[in-house]
C-alpha cells in the first residue's frame, strides 16, 4: 500500500513537473516592440507593413501561412478549386463571431470583398483592390459556403488571402464607421482592440469568445513603436519589452551570445538589390549594366557589410519560396573583372563610365554603396553615391528620375508577389521602366499555370532573360530574426516575419 | 500695461500667418509625393492616384492653403491623412507630454546652472570656475542622441534603476511618470544648463563690477546676501531673455530626445508626420510650436518688469 502510494506520488510529481514545463499558461501581459508606429488599423486601408504585425492578433484570415509556407485553413476550413482554376468554393468555420457580436458567415465574406473592390461600399478606395481585382463575383451558397469567381485563373489568389486581403472585418462596424473603422477596428481574432495612442501604444485584450480555445493565452498585448533601432534593442535588454519585430543586423552577433535573451533565425521572403533605369543613359546600354554587374562580389558584400546575417542572391526567390532552386535564381555569379572590361569595350566605353547610385539613409546603406563603389572602381566604373531620405528615394525611383537606385522588397510567400509587378511592362513596381514582351508572356503564363513544377519552369525562363537584361541587380536575401525574452514561450517563427502572438504564453 | 499687452497680442497674428505660409510652402518643396509615400512602395498606381485625389493633392498649393486657413478660422485644423483622426485631438493629446518634459528639463537646467554659475562667478579663475566651465562646454558639445543611448545603457540596461522608455500620465501613475521623465529631461536639460550657466557667469561678473554691489559690500552685508539677493536678481535679466529664445531649441531637442526615449510628445509627432508627409499634421504641429514660442517670448517681456522694476512697459507715444 505504501509502495503504491509512493508510486502514485512519484507519478504525480513527474507528470506535474513535465506539465509545468510544457503546458501553456494563461494570463499576463505581453509587450511587443515594433520598428514603427502602425499608422492605420483597418486592413482594407492599411498600406504600411508594420500594421500587419498588429493585425495578426486582431483579425483572422480566410487562410493562413504555415511555417513551411503552405496555405492552411483559418476562417475557411476547406476549399475546392474548379478545373479551369476560376471558381473557388470555401467552406467556412462555424460558430465564429466578431468582437462586436456580429456572426461571421458567407454574407460577411461577401461584404468584405465588396468593401475591398467598391469604393462606394467602403467609403474609400482600398489599396487591397489590386490584390483581388480579378474577383468577378462572390456568391453566398449557404450561410457557411461562399463561392468566388475569378475573371481568369490566378494562382497567387490563396496567398493573397493569407494576408490583409483575407482579413475579415465586421460588416456591422465597417458600415457604421466607414473610414473611421481604422480607429475602432473589429475583427474575429483572439484579441480585441482596446486603445491606440499615436506614436505611443496599441493595446489589445483577450477576446473570450474566440473560436480557437487554444489561442490567446496572454490577457493583454501592448505594442509600442521604437523607430530608433538602438533604443529598440536597449528596451528589450532592460526588460521593458518582451519581443521585437525587427532585429538590426548590427546587433545580431551580440544577441546570439546574450544568455538573457533568445534569438531565432530563419530565411526571409524578400530580396535586396539595385534598380537600374533602363530607359535613360548610361544604362539604356545593356552592356554597361552587364559590366557593372560583373564587378560585384556578392559573397564578399554579404560578409563584409552584414557579417553573414544575409544570404548572397541572384534572383527574387529566397530559400523556401517556390522557384528558389532553379539555377538562374540561386547560382551566385562570381566576380569577373575581365568580363566587365570586355563589356565596357563592347559598349564602346573601354575606359569606363560614371553613374549615380541613389540610396537610403543609415550606416548599412552607406556601407553597401561604398563597397559597390570600390568594387566597380577597379574596372574603371565610377559610382557617385547620393543619399536620400526614404520617401524621396521612393518618389524619384517611381518617377524614373534616377540612374541606379538601392531599394528592395519585403517579399511575399507566393513567387508571383516577388516578380510580377516589378518586371511586367508598365507594372506598378516596375521602377526600371523595363519592357520585354517575352517576359510579359512568361509572367502571365505563370499566373495561369496551376502546378508548382510548371510555374517553377516559367520563372526559370524569366530569370534567364532577366540575368542577361539586368533591369534589377539582385544582391542579397535578408534573413528573418526575432529576439525575445526567454519568458516568452510558444512563439512560432515564420519567414514572413509576422508576430503571430495567439500561441504565445509567458512563463512565470 | 493692459493696452500694451493687447497691442502685442494683435501683433502676433501677422507673425503666425507668415509662419503658416512659410511652412505650407516649405512642406510642398520637400521632394517626395505624399500620396506615393502614404500608399507605400507596395501599392499599385491606381491606389496612389485615388489617394492623391482623396488627399486633395490634385489642387494647386495656393488653393489648398486658403482652404486650410478657412478651416483654421473655424477652429478646424484638419484631419490626419494617415488615419483620419482630427489634428487638434492629437495635438491636445501630445502637447501636455512635451510641456511636462520641457518643464522638467528647464527645472533640471536651473538646478544645475544657477548654483554653478553663481559659484563660478564668485570664485572667478578658481578650480570651481574652470571645472564648471569645462563641464558646461562638454554639456553643449555632447550630442543628445549619444547621451540618451548612454543613459539608457547605464541606468536601464546595466543598473536597472530606471525604465528605458515610454510614458505614463502623472495622474495614472505618478512615481512611474517621474521615473520615466528623469532620463529624457536630463538629456534635454544638460545642453540648456550649460548655456544658462555660462551666460549667468558672465552676467554675474558684469553685475558684480557695478557700484551698487560695492555699496552693498560697504554697508557690511555678507557675501552670501550680496551674491544671492543683489547680484543674482540683476544678472537674471539676460538669462530670462535667453530662456525664452531657447524654447525653440528645446522643442528641436525634444524631437531627438522623444524619439530615443519613445516619449509620445510633439517632437515625435513632428518627425513621423514629416517622414510620412502628413501635411495637415505637420501644419498643426508647426503652428502649435509657433504659438508656443510667440507666447513664451511675450511672457518673458512681461516678466522683465517683475525682475527689474526699472523696466516699465509703456506705449510709445509716437
Amino acid at each position: 500500500m505504501k509502495r503504491m502510494f509512493l508510486a502514485v506520488a512519484l507519478t504525480v510529481v513527474l507528470v506535474g513537473g513535465l506539465a509545468s514545463a510544457q503546458t501553456a499558461r494563461r494570463g499576463g501581459q505581453l509587450r511587443a516592440g515594433l520598428d514603427a508606429d502602425p499608422p492605420n488599423l483597418d486592413p482594407h486601408q492599411s498600406t504600411a507593413a508594420v500594421d500587419r504585425q498588429v493585425f495578426q492578433s486582431l483579425f483572422d484570415k480566410l487562410v493562413d501561412l504555415s511555417q513551411d509556407l503552405q496555405i492552411v485553413p483559418m476562417l475557411a476550413l476547406s476549399w475546392t478549386i474548379s478545373s479551369d482554376a476560376k471558381t473557388y468554393i470555401f467552406k467556412l468555420r462555424p460558430n465564429v463571431v466578431f468582437h462586436d457580436g456580429t456572426p461571421f458567415n458567407a454574407e460577411a465574406v461577401k461584404f468584405n470583398f465588396e468593401r475591398m473592390l467598391d469604393p462606394t461600399v467602403a467609403g474609400f478606395p482600398s489599396p487591397r483592390r489590386s490584390e483581388v481585382n480579378l474577383v468577378q463575383k462572390v456568391t453566398v451558397v449557404d450561410p457557411l459556403t461562399v463561392q468566388i469567381d475569378l475573371e481568369k485563373p490566378y494562382s497567387p489568389f490563396l496567398a493573397a488571402l493569407s494576408d490583409r486581403a483575407g482579413m475579415m472585418v465586421s460588416p456591422t462596424a465597417a458600415r457604421r464607421l466607414g473610414r473611421g473603422f481604422s480607429l475602432e477596428p473589429v475583427g474575429t481574432g483572439p484579441y480585441k482592440f482596446v486603445e491606440k495612442r499615436p506614436q505611443d501604444r496599441v493595446v489589445l485584450e483577450r477576446f473570450d469568445r474566440h473560436w480557437d480555445k487554444n489561442a490567446g493565452y496572454v490577457d493583454r498585448i501592448t505594442f509600442r513603436p521604437f523607430p530608433d533601432e538602438q533604443a529598440r534593442v536597449a528596451n528589450l535588454r532592460s526588460g521593458e519589452i518582451d519581443i521585437i519585430n525587427i532585429v538590426p543586423a548590427t546587433e545580431v552577433a551580440a544577441l546570439k551570445t546574450d544568455a538573457r535573451l533568445k534569438l531565432l533565425e530563419r530565411g526571409g521572403l524578400g530580396y535586396q538589390g539595385i534598380y537600374i533605369n533602363v530607359s535613360a543613359p548610361p544604362f539604356n546600354n545593356r552592356a554597361l549594366r552587364q559590366a557593372f554587374n560583373a564587378t560585384i562580389d556578392r559573397v564578399t558584400l554579404a560578409r563584409v557589410v552584414f557579417g553573414d546575417t544575409v544570404t548572397p542572391a541572384n534572383g527574387p526567390f529566397p530559400k523556401g519560396v517556390l522557384g528558389y532552386d532553379s539555377g538562374p535564381n540561386s547560382r551566385i555569379p562570381e566576380r569577373n573583372l575581365d568580363l566587365a572590361r570586355a563589356k565596357l569595350r563592347e559598349a564602346g566605353q573601354p575606359n569606363g563610365f560614371t553613374f549615380t547610385l541613389k540610396t537610403g539613409t543609415g550606416r548599412i546603406e552607406q556601407q553597401v554603396a561604398q563597397v559597390l563603389q570600390s568594387m566597380a572602381g577597379e574596372a574603371g566604373i565610377k559610382i557617385n553615391i547620393e543619399i536620400l531620405e526614404f520617401g524621396t528615394l521612393l518618389s524619384q525611383l517611381d518617377a524614373h528620375r534616377y540612374e541606379a537606385g538601392r531599394l528592395g522588397w519585403s517579399g511575399r510567400p507566393d513567387p508571383d508577389g516577388n516578380i510580377y509587378g516589378f518586371f511586367v511592362t508598365g507594372g506598378g513596381l516596375n521602377n526600371s521602366a523595363y519592357a520585354n514582351p517575352q517576359v510579359d508572356t512568361l509572367l502571365d503564363a505563370a499566373r495561369i499555370l496551376n502546378t508548382a513544377d510548371l510555374r517553377r519552369r516559367a520563372y526559370a525562363d524569366v530569370l534567364n532573360v532577366l540575368n542577361e537584361d539586368l533591369p534589377y541587380v539582385f544582391l542579397w536575401w535578408p534573413k528573418e530574426y526575432k529576439a525575445f525574452t526567454p519568458k516568452l514561450q510558444g512563439f512560432v517563427h515564420n519567414s514572413d516575419g509576422m508576430l503571430r502572438l495567439r500561441t504565445v504564453w509567458l512563463s512565470p | 500695461m493692459t493696452r500694451y499687452i493687447a497691442r502685442r497680442l494683435v501683433l502676433t497674428i501677422p507673425v503666425l500667418l507668415l509662419v503658416s505660409i512659410i511652412v505650407f510652402s516649405l512642406i510642398n518643396l520637400i521632394p517626395g509625393d505624399p500620396a506615393l509615400i502614404m500608399a507605400g512602395p507596395e501599392a499599385g498606381k491606381e491606389a496612389v492616384e485615388a489617394l492623391r485625389i482623396q488627399m486633395g493633392l490634385n489642387r494647386p498649393v495656393a488653393v489648398r492653403y486658403l482652404i486650410w486657413l478657412n478651416h483654421l478660422l473655424h477652429g478646424d485644423l484638419g484631419k490626419s491623412v494617415k488615419d483620419g483622426q482630427p489634428v487638434l485631438n492629437i495635438l491636445l493629446l501630445k502637447l501636455p507630454v512635451t510641456v511636462e518634459l520641457a518643464a522638467v528639463a528647464i527645472l533640471i537646467s536651473w538646478l544645475i546652472a544657477i548654483p554653478a554659475g553663481v559659484l563660478a562667478a564668485w570664485r572667478r579663475r578658481s578650480v570651481i570656475d574652470y571645472a564648471a566651465t569645462t563641464v558646461a562646454l562638454a554639456g553643449i558639445s555632447i550630442p543628445n542622441f549619444w547621451l540618451g543611448i548612454m543613459l539608457i545603457y547605464f541606468f536601464a540596461v546595466n543598473l536597472r534603476w530606471l525604465p528605458a522608455s515610454g510614458y505614463v500620465e502623472p495622474w495614472i501613475d505618478l512615481s512611474r511618470n517621474i521615473k520615466l521623465m528623469i532620463m529624457p529631461a536630463i538629456v534635454l536639460g544638460t545642453a540648456l544648463a550649460a548655456l544658462v550657466m555660462r551666460l549667468l557667469r558672465s552676467s554675474m561678473l558684469e553685475v558684480m563690477g557695478t557700484e551698487f554691489i560695492r555699496t552693498a559690500h560697504a554697508k557690511g552685508l555678507s557675501d552670501r546676501l550680496v551674491l544671492l539677493k543683489h547680484a543674482l536678481k540683476n544678472a537674471m535679466i539676460p538669462v530670462a531673455t535667453v530662456m525664452g529664445l531657447q524654447l525653440g531649441g528645446l522643442l528641436g531637442g525634444a524631437v531627438i530626445t522623444e524619439t530615443i526615449f519613445t516619449v509620445p510628445g510633439i517632437g515625435r509627432l513632428a518627425v513621423e508626420s514629416i517622414l510620412t508627409r502628413d501635411y495637415p499634421m505637420v501644419q498643426g504641429v508647426v503652428l502649435c510650436s509657433a504659438v508656443a514660442i510667440v507666447f513664451v517670448n511675450f511672457s518673458v517681456d512681461i516678466l522683465y518688469s517683475v525682475i527689474d522694476p526699472r523696466i516699465r512697459l509703456v506705449e510709445d507715444k509716437a
